[in-house]
């Protein structure tokens, strides 16, 4: 018996003594008379779609229980729209992968709590899927956004990005780049960026704790927090006009602007973009050879001001697994792929190797990872995370349909010098307001 | 006799389409008449709770705002876009050499789907216009027209009407060649010139067509979804949101199903009311022949 077969089980036994079953689970290849099937809507992502596949063909032939078997699902509808008809025709999921829909999802899935995987995973990754002390999901890596910047670029100008500490560093860095006929910034419109990404720049640094940041939610939605008295908000308005001024492409308020800004920063003409470690497959193909960093946006001009000199890192998604129409056979079958996964040699290879050597290019979240990410980006990362310089990712806590409220109307005002600072203020106040506390487990 | 006869008559021909009817369109519209009532999630209803999600839609500005929004649209796309059809129905029904090649392609946009419509205009607007305009110093595409609500709207009319003429124009063409050859040549022997023609003897005798048309324009303007996702996704700023894609985002995006359900029941009456409204003016114009 190899290996990989006896995690399986280890994980199939843990999973049993877990649910609380009387039965002792049977030795050997006998304890499945009937392979389970156990389905998961979509592939983690579109863009590691072949990957993921690959690994699941992996899984299945190495198994005598379970056949994992992915679920399209359709890529122009949303999660819940997906989902919603499945769970009416009584055919959900087994497994389900979403980030902002986990409030709806808690009372539907199982509780990961006392799981191989919960163990090996740090509490600060748990906390965005622990709904009232459920652990309804497991991160399936993590990721951060921030200023990416262009290496050789920068080499190129003399700028030294771990020099830049404050804001005031940051516009001397796009004064240079300008003075070397180089392009500062491609500071890009599109609405999730603005309305999740840059608008997550001021939660995360709104307070010192974790409680801080969710009081800053508790009062936009009880509409007691003035913003245009607070000054965290008035140093990320300073650095929202920073990136507009040094702004060298024009905007573009439909989606197509993500690949201009691919574009823009792999052709090393842009110093800086303001995005995430998820483009990085993108901008190397784009420019094979070229590599791609990423630093903290500092929004004081302080450099010891709390949050300057960290990047927002998160978990992209979590996974869950459906406790109301699945058999416990499919259930454990779902942990048992899972955990095969993130901790078998052959998972993490699939997990963490780069996709150009058929991996999916994750960075690890779980403990006793044997490989290490290979791009430059997800190694930058890696430092910020061990030297504990990470930022929270309060937009996981956004309600439902805010960062489109925000992102497509205010925000895009604002970039487009639509309306003043005052306004995009009281807009982003309006749009909070009322809205339901789920961060605190409150059901809608 | 005759009853046995006529219930066997019935069942061999409509009993099937009428179950799969019941199955697909009624079960799911009562359904959804029902959920309105009720306080559903999407998942389940766990209580009723009487007109309150109604008394929400009516409350939201925005919804008023997709409204006003989505009728201009519906009036303006039904005009333009009958206006061009016919033109170009009377067009390739003349004596041109051409016609029937001119008619393939004035419906072949007609054959491409409304996302990959919406994507290739996105990319005219954005791209292409801006490009040409700024080589060519053309003020009126400096600006991509997806960056403005006023030019974003005409984007979405001129996308409509690129789309759905060439539809319309069959619709007019089999008006046109219905007309009896007898009438118009007797015109022409009583010395009516083209546009009398038009005006007394074509038009009233094709308002059938009209009456198809029209209906068929008026549903298609309100229930437009897909070009609308795909050209201007509502932006910008959420100021060119049709009906339809408020209810989506209502629903789906906020997660708010009760207000959004109720939002298509409203939705339904003002679409029903419209073309009961039209479809009786229409019928009056019709000749029985």
């Amino acid at each position: 018996m190899n290996k990989t077969k006896k995690l399986g089980f280890l994980a199939l036994a843990s999973a049993v003594t877990m649910s609380m079953v009387v039965a002792v689970p049977a030795p050997a290849a006998t304890a499945c008379p009937k392979k389970a099937t156990v389905t998961m809507l979509g592939t983690i992502k579109i863009e590691i779609q072949d990957q993921f596949l690959a690994a699941v063909a992996d899984y299945n032939k190495s198994q005598k229980c379970y056949t994992v078997k992915s679920i399209p699902g359709d890529r122009k509808l949303t999660f819940l729209q997906n989902v919603t008809p499945m769970y009416a025709a009584k055919n959900a999921p087994t497994i389900m992968y979403t980030l902002q829909e986990i409030p709806d999802m808690a009372d539907k899935v199982i509780d990961w709590k006392g799981t191989k995987l919960v163990s090996l995973v740090s509490p600060g990754l748990l906390a965005a899927a622990n709904v009232g002390g459920k652990q309804v999901g497991v991160p399936s890596t993590a990721e951060a956004f921030g200023l990416l910047y262009n290496k050789k670029v920068l080499a190129d100008a003399g700028i030294d990005p771990a020099k830049i500490k404050t804001r005031g560093d940051l516009e001397n860095a796009f004064k240079t780049l300008q003075a070397k006929g180089k392009k500062a910034i491609h500071f890009s419109a599109i609405w999730w960026s603005l309305g999740a990404h840059f608008t997550n720049i001021y939660h995360a640094n709104s307070a010192k704790t974790h409680e801080g940041r969710l009081k800053v939610l508790d009062q936009l939605s009880d509409g007691s927090k003035d913003l245009s008295k607070d000054a965290v908000f008035q140093n990320w308005l300073a650095t929202f006009d920073l990136l507009k001024k040094y702004n060298g492409s024009t905007a573009n308020l439909t989606d197509t602007e993500y690949d201009a800004s691919i574009a823009s920063l792999s052709s090393g003409n842009y110093g800086f973009l303001f995005q995430g470690n998820w483009t990085e497959p993108n901008l190397m193909t784009a420019a094979p050879g070229t590599d791609f960093g990423i630093m903290p946006l500092p929004i004081s001009t302080d450099a010891a001001t709390y949050g300057n000199d960290s990047i927002p890192v998160g978990v992209p998604g979590y996974f869950m697994i459906d406790a109301k129409q699945s058999t416990k056979a499919e259930r454990d079958g779902a942990i048992d792929f899972l955990t095969w996964l993130y901790t078998s040699p052959k998972g993490q290879g699939f997990v963490a190797n780069p996709v150009t050597k058929g991996g999916m290019g994750f960075i690890p979240v779980y403990k006793g990872f044997k490989v290490e990410p290979a791009t430059s980006m997800a190694r930058d990362i890696s430092k910020f995370v061990v030297a504990g310089k990470t930022l929270e990712w309060i937009n996981t806590y956004y309600p439902a349909g805010l960062q489109e409220t925000v992102g497509k109307v205010s925000m895009q005002q604002y970039f487009t010098d639509k309306i003043t600072s005052a306004d995009l203020a009281k807009a982003i106040q309006d749009a909070w307001k009322g809205s339901v506390k789920t961060w605190r487990g409150v059901k809608k | 006799m005759l009853r046995a006869r006529a219930a066997k008559k019935f069942s061999k021909f409509a009993l099937v389409p009428l179950v799969i009817f019941t199955i697909v369109l009624v079960i799911p519209f009562v359904n959804g008449f029902y959920y309105t009532f009720t306080d559903w999630d999407g998942f389940e209803t766990t209580k009723f709770v009487g007109f309150d999600n109604y008394v929400k839609s009516f409350k939201d500005p925005t919804f008023w705002a997709t409204l006003r929004f989505t009728t201009l649209f519906v009036v303006v796309s039904l005009v333009i876009v009958n206006v061009v059809a016919f033109g170009l129905a009377l067009i390739v029904t003349s004596n041109l050499r051409s016609r029937n090649v001119l008619r393939t392609f004035f419906f072949v946009p007609n054959l491409i789907g409304g996302v990959v419509l919406g994507v290739i205009w996105q990319f005219v607007f954005n791209s292409a216009l801006v490009a040409l305009a700024n080589k060519y110093d053309w003020a009126l595409f400096k600006e991509s027209w997806l960056q403005d609500t006023h030019k974003a709207f005409w984007a979405l009319i001129i996308v409509t009407v690129w789309q759905s003429s060439g539809y319309m124009m069959i619709v007019y063409i089999t008006g046109l060649v219905s007309i009896e050859q007898e009438v118009l040549e007797a015109s022409q022997i009583d010395g009516a010139s083209p546009l009398r023609t038009l005006l007394t003897i074509k038009i009233p005798l094709m308002a059938q067509a009209f009456t198809i048309a029209l209906f068929l324009t008026l549903r298609g303007g309100f229930m437009a979804y897909d070009v609308n996702v795909a050209l201007t996704g509502g932006g910008p700023f959420r100021t060119t949101e049709l009906i339809s894609l408020h209810i989506f985002q209502d629903a789906f995006a906020n997660g708010n199903f009760g207000t959004g359900q109720s939002k298509a029941v409203v939705m339904f009456i003002i679409v029903a009311m419209a073309a009961l409204v039209q479809v009786t003016i229409s019928k009056r114009y019709e000749v029985q022949r």
